[in-house]
């Protein structure tokens, strides 16, 4: 009985994998998009913990979180270091790393920061950065990097790196002052990974001299080592990352920070800004998921469509397997196998398909936020989601078999 | 005895409805029904295959009583007893000539049983019946009229069923090759177990057969 079906199916091959491929990659999309938004969402939660609040400037704090944590745009306003010295003595704050954001190299961002970002930053959950080279940047011209700027670099300890003035490669380059790579970070899987770390006093020596984006004096023409150190402690910070002494006055603090009078600042809790995110992304890709159901839908009313349409020609083949004494429930039967196996070789083909899209995809989020995607071959829910679409052809189905189980029962051999 | 019908009548929903005479076939007879079109043939083929359902009178196939039997029970007696010739379009356009003589078996164990190898059944009805071996390789595209129901014949006769129904199997031939046909189709089939009985209105193929029995005009 399979092998009749299997030629009949190859007899009428191309319509067919016409339908297949309808079938496959709606399929395949559905579960490509699941996989990469939930995989997204996983490597965004984990990229950053250990920091209770954000604080910058007031504004969107999904804006805020986004750029500070997954380098994603830009920032559009800073804060001053005086604020940030004023929130840390609140009593809820028991430490505070800020962080300076803007320029670049060679398309990977620099973040001035503190060396205590390294003792204080984890990712997921509560794994520490640690370095599998040297180690963090004690004087002005040293720079930490993450695993992924070494490796696509190719750069070692005491590697020479020219900052570029703002986040695109075509930016003046602060080519007058050179740093010097004193440690690598080891792997995390998050954004840290292409990020290169240099001190607050470096960052702000490099921009001396420099006024809205060029040049005006060269640090050639000045004696490094005769500014004091501290005079090279930024007016302006980016935002800071702040950790408190007990979860309990996460809201308190994170309220006592928006009321903060001299600026317009907030503390943002990064989990709940994320959290509004994903709602809002999370509105899109439900209609997003309406819409791939219908093209299944679709692609089903196709299936039966090229089922029932071929009947007619068909009526000969099955009269004569009347006439050799197929019973109705015989050739019913024979149609039905035919969607079935139409639908389980498009289930099958979408998870090679669905497989290869995200580890395609997987090298593209890895370069665009840091994220790393898992790759399986299927889940516990996305195969029930494939027995819906197979068990939805099998109803499908049951339309041109009854058809076919009625015609061959109440007519005699019909020519 | 293999077939016995006795007042048969079939009502069709156009209200028309039509009386068959009664049919006695014994083993190894040759059976023509002939009658003008609208007399019944067909539906009377339909009726003794058991794909019709019987409305009055009463079919016997050997042992078998059709009113006592189901629809499922009569398409194993189709399966088991019972080869069908058609007019034309008689093979599965996708399967090879051998395939579509073996499709005979399919769903009959009884046939399968008595059979054995099909290759070598078929290859020597083939050959009884005038066709090269070579062509039950050929897709049905491929093969001429008259090959293509040598093929259907190979299907209704493998496997031994007792009686060979042919519903106007010679049409599509010119006179030659119908007289052709009806001698191989009637040498091939075994005098002591089975019998054939062929509906058609070429008058000239009378003489090819034991018995004519003419199908009167609608009543």
């Amino acid at each position: 009985m399979i092998r009749i079906v299997a030629a009949a199916v190859r007899s009428r091959i191309v319509p067919t994998i016409l339908v297949i491929i309808a079938l496959t990659t709606s399929m395949a999309l559905l579960l490509a998009v699941d996989r990469i938004q939930q995989a997204t969402k996983k490597g965004f939660n984990q990229s950053l913990s250990g920091v209770d609040l954000v604080l910058g400037p007031r504004g969107s704090g999904i804006e805020l979180v986004l750029y500070t944590v997954f380098h994603l745009g830009k920032p559009t306003n800073n804060i001053t270091t005086e604020t940030l010295k004023d929130i840390e003595r609140n009593p809820f704050i028991e430490w505070a790393i800020p962080i300076a954001l803007g320029d670049s190299h060679r398309g990977f961002r620099v973040i001035s920061t503190t060396s205590e970002y390294f003792d204080r930053i984890q990712f997921n959950g509560d794994q520490s950065l640690s370095f599998s080279h040297g180690r963090a940047f004690q004087e002005l011209n040293e720079v930490v990097i993450g695993s992924i700027v070494a490796s696509e670099l190719g750069y070692r300890r005491g590697s020479s790196i020219f900052v570029t003035h703002g986040s695109e490669s075509l930016g003046r380059t602060h080519d007058d002052f050179a740093f010097q790579v004193s440690g690598i970070l080891n792997p995390t899987g998050t954004p840290t990974d292409r990020a290169i770390f240099v001190s607050l006093e470096g960052y702000e020596l490099i921009h001396l001299g420099w006024k809205s984006g060029s040049k005006i004096v060269s640090l050639d023409d000045i004696d490094i080592s005769q500014i004091p150190r501290e005079r090279l402690y930024p007016e302006t910070i980016t935002a800071a990352y702040l950790g408190l002494s007990s979860k309990l006055n996460l809201f308190r603090a994170s309220r006592s920070i928006n009321e903060y009078p001299e600026e317009a600042v907030s503390g943002v809790i990064p989990g709940v800004a994320l959290a509004e995110l994903w709602s809002i992304v999370g509105s899109v890709d439900f209609v997003f998921r309406i819409f791939n159901w219908l093209i299944i839908g679709l692609s089903l009313i196709g299936m039966v469509t090229m089922t029932l349409s071929g009947l007619d020609s068909r009526t000969r083949e099955l009269t004569i397997l009347r006439a050799v004494g197929a019973t109705p429930v015989n050739l019913a039967s024979m149609v039905m196998i035919e969607t079935i196996l139409i639908s389980v070789i498009s289930t099958l083909m979408a998870i090679g398909l669905v497989r290869l899209s995200t580890g395609l995809a997987a090298d593209l989020l890895n370069q665009w936020a840091g994220v790393r995607i898992d790759l399986t071959w299927i889940s516990l829910a996305e195969f029930s989601v494939l027995m819906i679409v197979i068990l939805a052809g099998l109803i499908a189905s049951l339309l041109p078999a009854t058809l076919v189980y009625r015609r061959s029962l109440a007519q005699g051999f019909s020519r | 005895m293999i077939l016995e019908t006795s007042a048969l009548t079939y009502a069709y929903r156009s209200g028309k409805k039509l009386c068959f005479p009664d049919l006695q076939v014994s083993a190894g007879e040759k059976v023509l029904l002939v009658g003008a079109s609208g007399s019944g043939k067909s539906s009377l083929l339909n009726l003794i295959a058991g794909v019709l359902p019987l409305q009055t009178g009463s079919i016997s196939l050997k042992n078998f009583q059709y009113g006592q039997l189901g629809p499922r029970a009569l398409d194993a007696i189709r399966a088991n007893h019972i080869g069908v010739i058609f007019q034309s379009f008689n093979l599965i356009p996708y399967l090879s000539g051998f395939e579509n003589a073996r499709i005979g078996l399919k769903f009959s164990h009884r046939r399968r049983a008595l059979v054995g190898r099909p290759r070598e059944v078929i290859e020597n009805l083939a050959t009884h019946l005038g066709l090269t071996i070579d062509l039950l390789d050929q897709k049905p595209t491929e093969l001429s009229i008259g090959q293509q129901q040598r093929i259907a014949a190979i299907r209704a006769l493998i496997g031994q069923p007792e009686l060979i129904i042919a519903d106007e199997p010679t049409s599509a031939l010119d006179p030659e090759a119908t007289t052709l046909f009806m001698n191989q189709l009637n040498d091939s089939i075994n005098p002591e177990t089975q019998a054939v009985v062929v509906v058609s209105h070429n008058p000239s193929i009378i003489p090819l057969f034991d018995r004519v029995i003419t199908l009167g005009d609608p009543q």
